[in-house]
């Protein structure tokens, strides 16, 4: 079945990833990009990830980081949550197939780390308003 | 009828309109399939085989690790500079099983 991808919306009508994306460099915003596109034609597991889209772990497990890693800069992260389902599940999350829903991005310095209070601020927060909503909040 | 396009397609159809980025979009788009196919490949052929990624490194000489970089992460240089060049020369590389390879490994 096809995958689509689609930003998630927040409950004031933003739509932190394409601000995000709209905010980073344009090579990167490009790498991101293509990654999700990768990604859409050839959905987990048959997409080796290559260090590009991994399965996230702990307090993250659930999402699926995108990763634009620029050496000796910034490393820029896209957060994602698939969404998939039976197709009456899907209906009533407002799809007519499974998607990858972008949540938000963050940008860190090369060798450093997210805190686990970045990852609940900035991607769980807004994850879990998207997984207790239906349809789900996407940015139409 | 052709579905609406949602926020993100609108997104992506702005940046593709712009030949420059359309172009790098394509390029790298191709190097990243190509090396997920080899890389699936392989990883694949391992499988078939009934080999752990440490049995393989240790049938070509290399640290296990080594292996589970390339089957499993982005710690492949010289393979990303491999398909580059290919892509920038329009040529493919692919893995091709041989005809005369050995029998798969059975359960003991």
């Amino acid at each position: 079945m096809a995958w689509g991808v689609t930003f998630y919306r927040s409950s004031t009508g933003k739509v932190p990833a394409q601000e995000f994306l709209a905010t980073s460099p344009p090579n990167v915003r490009r790498k991101l990009l293509v990654i999700l596109e990768v990604v859409r034609a050839a959905p987990p597991p048959a997409f080796s990830g290559g260090g590009m889209w991994e399965a996230m772990h702990g307090t993250m497990n659930g999402y699926y980081e995108v990763r634009a890693t620029r050496p000796g800069r910034r490393n820029y992260r896209l957060y994602c949550i698939l969404d998939n389902g039976t197709k009456t599940e899907l209906a009533k999350r407002g799809f007519d197939e499974p998607h990858i829903v972008v949540i938000n991005g963050l940008v860190k310095a090369n060798a450093s780390l997210f805190s686990d209070g970045d990852y609940r601020r900035h991607v769980r927060k807004l994850g879990e308003h998207y997984r207790a909503t239906l349809p789900r909040p996407v940015a139409a | 009828m052709p579905k609406k396009p949602n926020a993100y397609e609108r997104y992506l159809a702005e940046q593709m309109a712009d030949p420059e980025f359309r172009a790098e979009f394509e390029r790298e788009r191709r190097e990243i399939e190509t090396i997920d196919a080899i890389v699936n490949a392989l990883d694949g052929l391992r499988d078939e085989r009934g080999l752990t990624k440490a049995e393989l490194a240790r049938q070509i000489g290399k640290n296990p690790a080594s292996v589970r970089r390339l089957l499993t992460a982005s710690g492949n240089p010289e393979l990303r500079t491999v398909v580059a060049m290919a892509n920038a020369l329009d040529a493919d590389i692919t893995i091709v099983r041989r005809s005369h390879g050995r029998a798969r490994r059975t359960a003991a």
